[in-house]
């Protein structure tokens, strides 16, 4: 019979590509102080499109982080990642060369997969011909891109993979990289999210949802405000690198935190918004919590889901009162991603990016657009100014189409 | 420090849709008579790509299956595979729609996949741009939402059928992402974090897109004349894989629970072990070190010797590199006992379903044990001198198995493996 031990899991290293910011010093600086960062997309015309702004990455030098021919051969999405991973490696002061590459492996989220690159290969081979597609379409489209093109660039010969979760992806990745090395999979796992999703077709197809603000208005992102009418879509990488903690202690590196607790459930509601009510997603808060052996009034910080249509601001809000019931008016709560829009399968491993920076600094980064918040919800929400924060442990919620709710606990070591 | 036990988990429940056959006993008659699903391309005009054959699931009446009216209307194809292929599974392991609210809770699906919703993407865009003649422009009529980005749907599909409020998650690891599904299920169960899972794989991409993208690789076969003889694993003449489409579902369940409401056992899974090549992204080298790794680890966490291994159900995709590094690796680790262990690849019939394939192979292992008869590897006629195993060729055998493995290698370098043995065997 095999015994389980539970091995904690700690962060010790992060790597960020954001709209506002590249590299976490610069994202902390931006995001602390409630700087906007939604802009009219300038990649490409959007004059026929009815989603016009967006949170794109602007100061991105692609030959800063990737190498031409390789650059070539892969999407815009796996050059976030190489960014951030390259970023996080060295914050974590990891040198891969002095590790069994057997214990270290890559779990890296993406939802939308390589959707410029395909689009040009498409067009190839209808317009050109079948000859004219290239023969790295497949390694560039596919969402494992992401953890593959990684292993090769490090020699990871660990555990990888790849969670599609909507827009909850990078959360999830986290959870599930948690759980790897808790039960021993692997001492250290490079784990995140990253999407690159700003496309014409792309634009048209959520243009045409309820999920996604319309219009050139960089505010619209007010979640939980009498306005809300959907999120902005936002691209990016969050990585984070997750380390088994006696092993970061060997190598006596700062801790930015550990994760404690991870919940997952689903409300079972197929393709529809996250609504209907927030048992399901209380039952996610519960079991993370329970997991991290937390009890609600150490909660020092929650980082919402925040989705900014009214009835899944209102499950979510029925959540909250489910798990805290009137203790929720003294939980700080905020949704920093107003400030620079939702990046899908990355905005959750930012989420995360932005809580253990909060234990680190002591702040906890505001929500902005939100000027009619709604009265009845009874949020303690952190509004346009950050605010100190009190305790040391933070859960970090998000939720994907269909229902998928995660909760993620931290923890300051 | 806290010590738990792990839960030990079986398989109550198996679901297929194939193109050899759709439900456990169709595609398992066909597998035992070695009955081949490759076929001329049907679901397009395939006639200007260099490679016209695949796998296709040529009869599929989703009403049958279980999907009511909406989910045949608004889901792709390889969802709609995943949700009843769930069914069957579902079906199959004797649970009925009546499950308790705590036990929809505790009853998850975790579903791999690779190319979700590329036949519904390569749609709009030619919509989009009149057939690339102009930048993309809205369409007069109203499009599904979200459909490009559709690649999480299988699980959330399959859990929104099934009112299941468990874990929910897509697995897009390349050709393994159907046992890294059920991998993962298998551990959320020995963890706790569920007690019943649905798990496996689906794709559906027999598009212009989906056939091209491993065509400029040059990794397909184009033996367009003999549709049925392409898919060759081992054979001295394999020139490519073949694409294919389907889904497998296995019921996965803690086995005090399995053991409690008297269903029937398929097999345990007694080990989930995954690594990555860390040097290519779609090849194994010739000796199939990563391979080599991934087994040595399976023995070792599985606390079985090579000696005990009945039966392989290898990833033999038919491509001439990948079963030169499979056979390499199984003589580096097995050693003598390589020559004496039967190896068959449930892809010689059906092609390769991609996300699904590893999910279906399991399901052959399952049945492999359940009922001691090992299916073929089709299409064997001329030796590679590279190839020198018992591949059980073109005729099924019965046999004594009580421990069997089945393992993949897929797209992005990840391998994966499963150890499953007889349900009996760990009692003895």
């Amino acid at each position: 019979m095999t015994y389980q031990t539970h091995r904690r899991v700690v962060i010790t290293g992060l790597g960020v590509v954001a709209p506002n910011a590249v590299g976490r010093e610069a994202f902390w600086h931006a995001t602390s102080r409630g700087i906007p960062a939604i802009k009219p997309v300038l990649r490409f015309p959007t004059i026929d499109l009815r989603i016009r702004v967006a949170g794109e990455v602007c100061d991105f030098r692609v030959e800063h982080h990737i190498e031409r021919k390789l650059a070539n051969r892969t999407d815009r999405m796996t050059h976030f990642v190489f960014a951030a991973v390259q970023e996080a490696l060295q914050d974590a002061k990891l040198i891969l060369e002095h590790e069994d590459p057997k214990c270290v492996g890559a779990v890296i989220a993406n939802t939308a997969g390589g959707v410029e690159y395909v689009l040009q290969q498409i067009e190839a081979l209808h317009v050109r011909g079948p000859r004219y597609m290239s023969a790295y379409t497949a390694i560039a489209w596919l969402q494992v891109a992401n953890v593959g093109q990684t292993s090769v660039q490090y020699g990871l010969q660990g555990y990888c993979k790849t969670p599609v979760n909507d827009m909850v992806g990078g959360l999830d990745a986290l959870g599930i990289a948690y759980a790897a090395i808790r039960r021993g999979a692997a001492d250290v796992l490079i784990t995140g999210g990253s999407e690159s999703l700003l496309h014409p077709c792309v634009l048209l197809i959520l243009g045409q949802s309820d999920h996604c603000a319309t219009g050139d208005d960089p505010h619209a992102y007010r979640p939980f405000d009498q306005r809300a009418a959907g999120t902005i879509l936002a691209e990016g990488a969050g990585i984070c690198i997750l380390e088994e903690y006696e092993h970061a202690r060997s190598r006596s590196v700062p801790i930015y935190g550990e994760i404690v607790g991870y919940g997952q459930t689903n409300d079972a509601r197929g393709l529809q918004a996250p609504a209907y009510n927030g048992k399901q997603y209380a039952r996610a808060m519960y079991l993370a919590m329970k997991e991290a052996q937390i009890r609600p009034e150490e909660i020092g910080y929650f980082s919402l889901d925040g989705r900014a249509i009214p009835q899944s601001d209102e499950a979510e809000v029925d959540a909250l009162q489910r798990t805290f019931g009137a203790d929720r008016q003294y939980l700080p709560v905020s949704i920093p991603r107003t400030m620079f829009g939702h990046s899908f399968a990355a905005a959750g491993a930012l989420d995360t990016i932005i809580a253990v920076l909060a234990f680190q600094y002591g702040m906890i980064p505001p929500t902005i657009n939100c000027e009619q918040l709604i009265p009845q919800y009874g949020l303690n929400l952190v509004q346009n100014e950050a605010r100190p924060l009190s305790h040391s442990t933070a859960l970090i919620g998000g939720r994907g189409i269909g229902g998928a709710n995660v909760v993620l606990a931290i923890k300051k070591v | 420090m806290t010590y738990n036990t792990f839960k030990r988990v079986v398989i109550t429940g198996l679901g297929v849709v194939a193109p050899n056959g759709i439900g456990k006993e169709e595609f398992w008659q066909a597998c035992i008579a070695g009955r081949s699903g490759v076929r001329r391309i049907t679901r397009f005009d395939a006639s200007f790509l260099p490679t016209q054959i695949a796998g296709e699931v040529l009869v599929f009446d989703p009403a049958s299956l279980g999907l009511t009216e909406e989910e045949s209307t608004i889901l792709d194809r390889g969802t709609q595979f995943a949700v009843a292929a769930a069914n069957l599974a579902f079906h199959d392991s004797g649970l009925s729609n009546t499950l308790s609210e705590s036990e929809r809770n505790s009853m998850g699906v975790c579903i791999g996949t690779v190319m979700a919703s590329v036949e519904e993407g390569e749609k709009l865009w030619l919509q989009f741009t009149g057939r690339g003649a102009h930048p993309p422009r809205a369409l007069k009529q109203d499009i599904q939402p979200a459909t490009l980005l559709m690649s999480y749907v299988p699980a959330s599909a399959i859990a929104a059928h099934l009112q299941l409020h468990g874990p929910c998650t897509v697995i897009s690891t390349g050709c393994s992402a159907g046992a890294d599904a059920i991998g993962q299920a298998v551990w959320a169960i020995q963890e706790g974090r569920a007690n019943r899972m649905l798990a496996g794989g689906s794709d559906s991409a027999i598009n212009p897109t989906g056939i091209n993208v491993f065509s400029v690789m040059k990794a397909l076969s184009t033996r367009n004349a003999e549709p049925e003889r392409a898919s060759r694993p081992y054979d001295g003449q394999r020139d490519g894989f073949v694409v294919a489409e389907g889904a497998g579902v296995v019921l996965l369940e803690e086995r005090d629970l399995a053991l409690e409401r008297n269903a029937h056992l398929y097999a345990e899974i007694i080990a989930f072990t995954s690594n990555s090549n860390g040097h290519h992204m779609t090849a194994l080298p010739e000796d199939g070190e990563p391979l080599q790794h991934l087994l040595r680890q399976t023995l070792e966490e599985a606390h079985i010797t090579p000696g005990q291994l009945g039966y392989i159900n290898s990833h033999g995709s038919s491509t001439p590199s990948n079963e030169v590094a499979e056979t390499a690796a199984y003589k580096a680790i097995f050693g003598e006992h390589a020559y004496q262990i039967p190896i068959s690849a449930t892809k010689s019939m059906i092609g390769h379903t991609q996300g699904a394939a590893s999910a279906i192979e399991t399901i052959v292992t399952a049945l492999v044990l359940d009922r001691q008869l090992i299916p073929p590897t089709i299409n064997q006629q001329q030796r590679d001198p590279n190839c020198d195993l018992d591949y059980v060729p073109n005729v099924a055998r019965y046999a004594d198995v009580n421990i069997a493995l089945t393992h993949s290698s897929g797209f992005g370098g990840v391998n994966s493996a499963l150890v499953l043995a007889r349900s009996d065997w760990m009692d003895r």
